[in-house]
C-alpha cells in the first residue's frame, strides 16, 4: 500500500525552521535563566524550559499534532512515569532509613 | 540511480514468487509500533530520571555543587548539535515524502555528520573530565576519594545516563546507514517512506532525551559561584 501523499514542501519546511528558531530561543533561554531571573528556582524553570521544548518537538517534529490515538498512548505513559515519580517524591520526603541505606552518605 | 519501489519478495516452495505484506505496506501500523516501542524507551529513561530525582532529593547541595563542575560549554554546542541533526532529519523525511530522493539521502548523511560531532565532542568532554579525576573507577570518585557522597552518586549517574544516551546516537548512526542501504536498494521511497519515518521519530526521541538531561546536569549547578 502506497502512502504517498501531496506534500507542501515549502510550507512544511518553513514550520521545520519556525521551530528550529523556537527551540534555539528556548536552548538561549536555558542559558541565561540561571544567571538573569528567577535564580532561586533554577531548577523548576530549567524542567519548564525542558517541558516546553518538548511539546514542541513532540507536536512538530514528531508529528503527534491531530494523531488522536498515538497522542492518547503517548498521554498514557508520561502518566505512568508522572504517577510513580509522584510516589517517589513522597517517598523521598519521608526517608527514614539513612542509617542502613546505601543511597545516603555512610556519616548520615 | 533508480529509486523505484522494490518490493520483499518471498518464494514458496514450488518456486512462486509472493510479494511479502509487511510493515513496510502498513503505514499507521507500522507507525504505531514504532511508538509503542518509543514508550518503552521514555519509560527507560523515566525510570533513570526518577532515581537522579531521589538521589537529588538527597543530596540536594552536593548535586549542585557536581553540576556546577560539569563543561557547560561543550554540553551547549551538543545540544545545538542536536537541534540541527533534528532539522536535517526532519528535512531529510520532507524531501522523501516530497520525490527528492537525492536530497533526502544528502540530508541523512548531514544527519550523520552531525551525529558524530555529538559523540566527538561528548569524548572530548568525558576525556576532559578524566584529566580532572571525575571519572569512573578513578581513586577521587570512590569514598574518601576528596569527593562527597552525594557528588560520587552524580557523576556516576550522569557517566550512566550520557553513556547509555551516546549509546543511543551509535545506533542512531547505524539505523541512519541501514535507511540509506534501503533507499539504495529501492525498499524505501517516496510511496513507501514508513521505515524513513520510524528513524525520524528515534532521533528525534534521542533528542528529546537530550532535551531533559543536558538541563538536569548541567544547568542545575549554574550560577554556583566557585570562592
Amino acid at each position: 500500500m502506497a502512502n504517498h501523499k501531496t506534500v507542501d514542501y515549502q510550507a512544511e519546511k518553513g514550520i521545520y525552521y519556525k521551530v528550529l528558531f523556537g527551540l534555539l530561543a528556548l536552548t538561549a533561554l536555558t542559558f541565561i535563566q540561571p544567571e538573569m531571573f528567577l535564580t532561586q528556582y533554577t531548577f523548576g524553570m530549567q524542567m519548564l524550559i525542558g517541558t516546553v521544548k518538548a511539546w514542541i518537538i513532540l507536536m512538530y517534529y514528531m508529528h503527534l499534532k491531530g494523531e488522536v490515538l498515538i497522542g492518547w498512548t503517548v498521554i498514557f505513559a508520561v502518566f505512568i512515569v508522572v504517577f510513580f515519580f509522584s510516589i517517589v517524591m513522597i517517598d523521598v520526603s519521608n526517608f527514614q532509613y539513612a542509617d542502613v541505606s546505601h543511597i545516603t552518605s555512610p556519616a548520615q | 540511480m533508480s529509486h523505484e519501489y522494490v518490493p520483499e519478495i518471498a518464494v514458496d516452495r514450488e518456486g512462486k514468487e509472493h510479494v511479502v505484506q509487511g510493515w513496510q505496506g502498513d503505514y499507521e501500523g507500522g507507525k504505531l509500533g514504532f511508538w509503542l516501542f518509543m514508550l518503552t524507551e521514555v519509560l527507560m529513561f523515566g525510570a533513570m530520571f526518577m532515581t537522579l530525582t531521589y538521589y537529588f532529593t538527597l543530596h540536594h547541595a552536593d548535586f549542585i555543587k557536581a553540576s556546577s563542575e560539569l563543561d557547560r560549554t561543550l554540553g551547549g554546542v551538543n545540544t545545538v548539535v542536536l537541534l540541527f541533526s533534528a532539522l536535517t532529519m526532519g528535512l531529510g523525511l520532507l524531501k522523501m515524502r516530497s520525490g527528492d530522493v537525492k536530497g533526502a539521502k544528502l540530508m541523512i548523511w548531514l544527519t550523520i555528520l552531525l551525529a558524530a560531532v555529538f559523540l566527538g565532542v561528548k569524548a572530548q568532554e568525558w576525556t576532559n573530565d578524566y584529566h580532572e579525576g571525575i571519572f569512573l573507577g578513578l581513586d577521587s570518585m570512590q569514598a574518601g576519594g576528596g569527593k562527597s557522597f552525594g557528588e560520587i552518586l552524580f557523576f556516576g549517574m550522569y557517566f550512566t545516563m550520557t553513556g547509555l544516551h551516546g549509546f543511543h546516537i551509535i545506533i542512531g548512526i547505524g539505523l541512519m546507514l541501514w535507511l540509506l542501504k534501503r533507499i539504495n536498494s529501492g525498499k524505501v521511497s517516496p510511496d513507501h517512506h514508513i521505515l524513513h519515518f520510524n528513524i525520524a521519530l528515534y532521533w528525534d526521541l534521542v533528542h528529546l532525551i537530550w532535551v531533559f538531561v543536558f538541563p538536569y546536569f548541567y544547568m542545575t549547578g549554574a550560577g554556583v559561584i566557585h570562592g
